[in-house]
């Protein structure tokens, strides 16, 4: 949506800079921009860059509740926050944080949507209203009458939201909201912000990593790096300034269409894409083929018979232990991973993903039927936090075994160091160094199955490709690896075989190129240009590369 | 696994009435268990609180309590016997215990500690009913009239042990999850890493409710006339049998009506008169919730 004429600035950030006490470098460093009222914009940068301080800064947060140094001035909505607190500033703006359990203040879901009506002292039946009106845009109605210690963090992520838009605001800024959500309540999600940002002129600062979910919605792009603006134009501007400096944070279609050659501005979309690559995907030169051959498999592991059995699951089920919902989380799975294999386990919210690495585990008793990793498992939860209990990390592992697992991270020069002062990747491999300690046979690093529960939440492209690195690492030790991710592009990258689940049940299993190219939701952004068979990055070159080569000089190649 | 001592939405008087009434009517019951120690007081105000539990559906939360009540009452008990050297009545005679030397158990000192259970378990009921019944929304909503720019004090009264129950529930997982190799992790270090986690978070939902406009300013709510008058009779009546509740208990004592002695020999009142006010009591303190059973 364009800018609202003569309204005043939804957001005005005049030199503003902020460090954090005792740390060293500025988190934000004489940031000056301008939003608009209306405007759509996507907050871009690597974890660290200042993206979530530019946010709390932006509501107030930054500097009445994180206190620090504090310079320049930030004008939300026409109130100054060196005078007015997030007290004041909730009149006009709403944050939406990562974590959401930290944003639930009420027991019930429809109390929680309630609040910010209620302490505005709305009259009740416009306060039902409002939370009637959010539970349905979100998706949550169903949920109304549950208490919000019942809810997946993908719920409670819908519901944190629509509690933050009940208040009416003009403007709301987001934080990841789509990282614990799986692809088709992400796609809603954005869908939903920009009718909010096109019917009613809600202004939306949204800060992501996974900008191929949200970049065809924005109207701008600004890009942070160590604290300052790095870019600030176009969604196509962008993709072309994140190609030439840093290419892990342009979507993977700019990746495709950058090696194909295709001149500015990049498509940002997927309609886009394809408008653009159709001449080199459908242009045959006469008297060759129409279709050109496929590309050489991106190279896949394939599971042998004589690979031993790392999971296996036989008529599994698994009920809930608290009485909430559909009693049965599991409903008679049927797996089995084989050593070597990397399973990418996907499903909506509530599929049973989770529930089925607990039963792995031993966290979550069968009701019927078996779970078993013979050769061992090493499971690291949602929170690496939460492994995290000492002040050294040598103390966490201590003795040889616990040395060999800091060696499989590669975190041995890190002993000395307390987990606190750990990048938010180093603190994940610490705590997958804790999970792994001693758990290999015959002083090996590795178990039969490491599993990983959501291990690119809120990660930017260059640490997912550093967990991919070191999950390969566990690959070639004999490790099968099983990761239970709403990341469809990790698992396009990373996997060599999909397991999609819903309702307690495996409903597709198979290689990534049949899995995650033809499906409408759990599809990768190449797989949805590309059609059936070609799901990633390399993927499409290999392919374009190949339909180029059928080319000659004749043909003309629109760019 | 949720705690039975969470708050369950439900019917009955403790459900429908505000938290200032529910307030009050819990309020009264703790104030009345304290005014005495006398027996019959303390197992009519348990038995009030186990059928009101009943009546509201908490018998989850009045079952922890019962199950808390006794472990601390043995405890009391126990403790009190081995303590105090007072009372004519001797069961056990003169054997020593290390430290606390030669040692004689009465049966005042026993019946003393027994009354003392008795009061225990009749507050650890009232806390639990009040814990299960009462909407901690609700509460929230009170503390903003009283506490408008205090965000932090009302999440800490609201979310820290919710936060806290679901923060230990994953780290208990986390420690599960640990590899034999890594160093073992005790409860004294989970619990630092417990409550420092859960004061950070605390904090976090402190941000978020101040961003959802606690310490706005605040409009007064508007209601319609029908939502008024359907809202106060269950008030009312809660508010009226605390009342009553408490000027019979205080004009008992005044009275010297329940008095307990349990030194050097037990007594206490079990006259007519005594046995009528405690009996009224608890009839007075459960009339608002016979009548809005359902």
């Amino acid at each position: 949506m364009r800018a609202l004429a003569g309204a005043p600035l939804a957001l005005r950030f005049e030199a503003l800079s902020f460090r954090y006490p005792a740390a060293e470098r500025w988190a934000l460093e004489r940031i000056t921009l301008r939003i608009e009222p209306g405007e759509l914009v996507v907050l871009a940068g690597r974890s660290g860059s200042g993206k979530t301080t530019l946010l709390r800064a932006a509501c107030g947060l930054v500097p009445h509740l994180d206190g620090g140094e504090f310079g320049g001035r930030a004008v939300i909505g026409g109130l100054d926050s060196r005078e007015h607190g997030p007290g004041d500033l909730a009149a006009v703006v709403a944050y939406l944080a990562q974590d959401p359990e930290a944003q639930v203040v009420s027991t019930t879901v429809r109390a929680e949507i309630g609040l910010a009506p209620a302490l505005r002292g709305a009259a009740s039946q416009a306060q039902a209203r409002a939370v009637e009106e959010a539970a349905l845009a979100l998706g949550v109605a169903h949920l109304l009458e549950r208490t919000t210690d019942s809810l997946s963090g993908g719920e409670l992520q819908r519901v944190a939201l629509a509690a933050a838009l009940t208040g009416r605001p003009s403007l709301v800024l987001l934080d990841e909201p789509t990282s614990q959500l799986d692809p088709v309540a992400a796609e809603e999600l954005i869908s939903l912000l920009r009718r909010l940002n096109e019917q009613w002129g809600l202004t939306v600062v949204l800060c992501e990593h996974r900008l191929d979910r949200c970049l065809d919605a924005a109207d701008r792009v600004i890009a942070l790096a160590a604290g300052a603006l790095a870019f600030d134009g176009s969604p196509a501007a962008y993709l072309g300034w994140a190609l030439d400096h840093d290419e892990e944070s342009a979507t993977p279609l700019a990746r495709v269409c950058r090696a194909a050659e295709i001149s500015a501005p990049l498509p940002v979309g997927v309609r886009q894409a394809r408008a653009r690559l159709r001449p080199l995907l459908e242009c045959a030169p006469s008297g060759a083929p129409a279709e050109a051959p496929m590309p050489p498999a991106v190279r896949r592991r394939r599971s042998r018979p004589a690979d031993p059995v790392a999971l296996r699951a036989a008529k599994l089920w698994v009920r809930h232990d608290d009485e909430i919902g559909r009693p049965e989380a599991l409903r008679g799975l049927e797996l089995e991973v084989r050593g070597g294999e990397r399973v990418a386990l996907m499903g909506r919210n509530g599929a049973g993903k989770s529930t089925l690495l607990r039963a792995l585990a031993g966290l979550a008793a069968p009701w019927r039927g078996i779970a078993e990793a013979p050769g061992g498992i090493a499971l690291l939860g949602q929170n690496p936090s939460d492994y995290l209990v000492r002040d050294r990390v040598g103390e966490e592992l201590p003795g040889e075994s616990g040395a060999r697992a800091l060696a499989a991270v590669g975190l041995s020069a890190a002993v000395d160091r307390d987990p606190r002062d750990l990048s938010g990747g180093e603190r994940q491999r610490l705590a997958l160094a804790i999970v792994l300690a001693g758990r290999g046979e015959a002083g090996a690093a590795m178990p039969g199955l490491v599993a990983l529960d959501e291990p690119t939440r809120g990660m930017d492209g260059g640490r997912k490709r550093e967990l991919h690195r070191l999950l390969g690492r566990f690959g070639e030790a004999g490790a099968a690896l099983l990761v239970a991710t709403h990341d469809v592009e990790f698992a396009a990258e990373f996997a060599d075989r999909v397991v999609l689940m819903a309702e307690g049940r495996v409903i597709a299993d198979g290689g990534v190129e049949t899995i995650l190219s033809g499906g409408w939701y759990f599809s990768t952004q190449v797989g949805r240009v590309f059609g059936d068979g070609i799901a990633t990055v390399e993927a499409a070159r290999k392919l374009l590369a190949a339909r180029r080569s059928l080319h000659t000089n004749s043909v003309e190649v629109p760019r | 696994m949720r705690s039975p001592y969470a708050y369950q939405p439900h019917g009955g008087a403790l459900g429908r009435a505000g938290v200032g009434a529910v307030g009050a009517w819990t309020f009264a019951l703790a104030t009345v268990a304290f005014l005495s120690a006398n027996p019959l007081l303390s197992a009519a105000l348990i038995a009030a609180l186990l059928v009101a539990g009943a009546l509201s559906g908490a018998q989850r939360a009045v079952r922890a309590a019962t199950r808390a009540g006794l472990v601390l009452g043995l405890f009391v008990v126990a403790i009190n016997a081995l303590v105090v050297r007072r009372g004519e009545t001797i069961w056990i005679r003169a054997f020593d215990l290390p430290l606390l030397g030669q040692i004689d158990i009465t049966a005042e000192a026993l019946a003393e500690g027994a009354a003392l259970a008795l009061r225990i378990w009749a507050v650890l009921l009232v806390f639990a009913l009040f814990s299960a019944r009462v909407n901690p929304d609700a509460i929230l909503l009170a503390l903003r009239r009283v506490a408008a720019r205090s965000a932090l004090t009302a999440t800490l009264v609201c979310r820290l042990v919710p936060l806290a129950a679901a923060d230990q529930a994953r780290l208990r997982e986390a420690v599960m999850l640990r590899g034999p190799g890594a160093a073992p992790v005790g409860r004294g270090a989970l619990a630092r890493r417990l409550l420092t986690g859960s004061l950070e978070r605390s904090v976090d939902v402190a941000a978020t409710l101040e961003l959802r406009g606690y310490a706005l300013a605040r409009a007064p709510r508007r209601r319609g006339r029908g939502e008024r008058l359907a809202a106060r009779p269950a008030d009312l009546e809660m508010t009226a049998a605390a009342a009553v509740c408490l000027a019979v208990a205080i004009g008992a004592r005044l009275s010297g009506l329940l008095d307990f002695e349990a030194y050097p020999s037990l007594r206490f009142d079990h006259d007519p008169i005594s046995a009528t006010a405690v009996v009224a009591i608890a009839v007075i303190a459960l009339l608002p919730l016979a009548v809005r059973a359902r």
